[in-house]
């Protein structure tokens, strides 16, 4: 389970000081639980630290019960390889590399032999229906395909979380009713923490987590099981 | 999909940027072989040449380096005579007196060199295995024996006349078989014209040679002490100061060229640094989903590696091919390869351009390797 801890985070912005996320403190059970607030709320800063991209001012962010936020960098990057998978906004493909191979790029990062890495990748490709892209490059693929790619890239190594932010957000209406069906599907039996602006979205997850200010400001329970 | 695949993948994604810093490396190294090959070759040549001659020691004038050719002789009659007697105690089988001359300028293509030989001396017994095609092999008197080279560049024939000076003109008695050696390109006439044409009665070299069993660097030190104001140097001497000659200039070579590896290297760093600048949300895509930052660093040491290790071994394959048509317009001009591309040279060309590589490599792999995740991904 992942716990967060009175996480804090604070920047300074020449002499003024800016509060980021205040006292947030939650524990994500398994089952996907959105991140909805205005922009600004904190909800970019509240994945950066949970995903262990950034460190928090104050409080801690808590993976079972090893605290993420004091290991070191590369102990975060290994943390993330093996427990976490992430859909960003820009799909963040590797341009350079065709569908097939950045869904197999963390496998290659595991040290998975690359018959197995290919398989694997094939495999969710197909779990997404895009086998037949799966040579193609980033550039020959349409956003909600990107987007595919890209949660499949996430899928790779079966992580327990799953980190979405804003996945629908570039795309167009057929897409993102693609996209989110998969990301639900794949967050039925993980941690699934979804930041997004889109309430109709964030209305399928179990739990929607209300920030303003920096702050949880209402936790409300869907009626959607 | 391995790291190195990750690498060509860039590589071709930017192919006219990583095309022109290849062919910026490839120019770097292939003028640094060139330039380093000239020293290989006249280090083969001079080495071989010197394996060839016979005579195991040369007694020429203190201070003089090497085999005494273009210095004015010195050897005084006297000297001969004292050095005769102190080989005839010795039991050296033979004292052979010579003389150099050249004539004509810098350019080989005009220029004729003449070694004086005692009566009844033969160029074989200087250059063993030197044969007459044509004509006699040791002249006589007003005679004298053109290499094989010098015959066929000057289109020199038995009976053809040489003048040496107003006083004297010899004939060409014989013409000597090709044999790739120094020989090629000399003309072999009697001591005695030379001294004419020179005016004097000194020498400018005196070879000796050995009888089975002795010792040549004793001989030489013992010749020294009987004949003051003379060097006896042994064929290891001449090798030796031949090589301290061509490292220093080895070094001057390298010096020079260096002016290109670095201009070479700096177009490495900065495809390299411009790749980082534009990857930068790649790496941080990458760190994000679980790349430690070695990984970075890896592969964007391997990229500065590949393109320095491609252009160098291209280069070293240019190098090659130059070098190689050079040798062929100095072998047909002047009998000598005079570019050489040796085994320790091919290794340390492709050294050079992998040290390029890693060090034009190393800073942008540590910032692409130090960039802060959020930073990368533009989620600050």
């Amino acid at each position: 389970m992942l716990r967060a801890e009175n996480l804090t985070k604070r920047y300074r912005q020449g002499e003024k000081e800016v509060v980021a996320l205040a006292g947030f403190t939650y524990a994500f059970p398994l089952g996907a639980t959105a991140v909805v607030g205005p922009s600004g709320s904190g909800k970019t800063t509240l994945l950066n630290l949970l995903a262990g991209f950034d460190l928090p001012s104050e409080g801690g962010v808590f993976l079972e019960e090893t605290p993420l936020h004091r290991l070191p960098e590369d102990a975060r990057a290994e943390v993330r390889l093996k427990r976490m998978g992430f859909v960003f906004q820009q799909w963040n493909l590797i341009p350079t590399l065709t569908a097939w191979e950045n869904v197999a790029f963390p496998l290659l990062l595991a040290g998975i032999p690359p018959k197995t890495r290919r398989e694997r990748a094939l495999e969710l490709l197909e779990r997404v229906g895009l086998e037949a892209r799966a040579s193609h490059l980033p550039s020959r693929l349409s956003g909600g395909e990107q987007q595919r790619v890209a949660l499949a890239r996430a899928l790779a190594l079966d992580p327990p979380i799953l980190f979405a932010d804003e996945p629908t957000g570039n795309l167009d209406a057929e897409s993102r009713e693609q996209v989110a069906s998969l990301l639900f599907e794949a967050g039925r039996e993980r941690t699934l923490i979804l930041v997004t602006h889109d309430l109709e979205l964030a209305a399928r997850a179990e739990r929607i987590l209300h920030l303003k200010g920096g702050k949880l400001v209402w936790e409300e329970v869907s009626k959607v099981s | 999909m391995e790291i190195f695949h990750l690498v060509l993948r860039n590589l071709l994604a930017r192919p006219v940027r990583s095309l022109l810093t290849l062919l910026g490396v490839l120019i770097a190294t292939s003028s640094m072989v060139l330039f380093l090959s000239f020293g290989e070759g006249l280090r083969r040549s001079l080495f071989q040449e010197l394996s060839r001659v016979g005579p195991a020691i040369q007694v020429v004038p203190e201070g003089t380096e090497g085999l005494g050719f273009g210095a004015y002789p010195e050897i005084t009659p006297a000297q001969l005579q004292a050095l005769e007697e102190a080989g005839r105690a010795l039991g050296v089988r033979a004292l052979v007196p010579t003389l150099f001359l050249s004539r004509g300028g810098f350019d080989p293509q005009t220029s004729f060199f003449f070694q004086g030989l005692p009566p009844g001396v033969g160029p074989d017994l200087l250059y063993p295995g030197v044969r007459a095609k044509e004509g006699l092999l040791v002249p006589k008197a007003e005679g004298a024996v053109v290499g094989g080279k010098v015959a066929k560049r000057s289109q020199l024939a038995l009976e053809s006349p040489l003048r040496l000076s107003p006083q004297v003109t010899l004939r060409v008695e014989g013409i000597l078989e090709e044999s790739g050696g120094l020989a090629d390109n000399l003309i072999f006439v009697p001591l005695e014209a030379l001294q004419r044409v020179l005016g004097t009665q000194n020498f400018s070299a005196v070879l000796v040679a050995l009888s089975p069993g002795q010792r040549a660097e004793e001989v030489a030190r013992n010749l020294e002490k009987a004949v003051p104001g003379l060097k006896a140097q042994t064929t290891g001497d001449v090798m030796r100061f031949a090589e301290r000659a061509l490292r220093i200039s080895d070094l001057v070579r390298f010096g020079i060229s260096l002016v290109a590896l670095i201009v070479g290297g700096l177009l490495v760093a900065n495809t390299v640094m411009m790749s980082v600048y534009e990857r930068t949300r790649e790496f941080g895509v990458m760190r994000a989903l679980g790349a430690r930052r070695g990984f970075i660093f890896r592969l964007v040491v391997l990229e500065a590696l590949f393109l320095a290790l491609l252009g160098g071994t291209l280069g070293l394959a240019l190098g090659g091919m130059v070098s190689y048509a050079i040798n062929l317009y100095t072998f047909s001009q002047v009998g000598l390869a005079l570019s050489a591309i040796t085994l320790r040279l091919a290794f340390f060309a492709l050294l050079v351009a992998l040290s390029l590589g890693l060090f034009a490599g190393l800073l942008p792999a540590y910032n692409a390797s130090r960039i802060p995740v959020v930073e990368a991904l533009g989620r600050v």
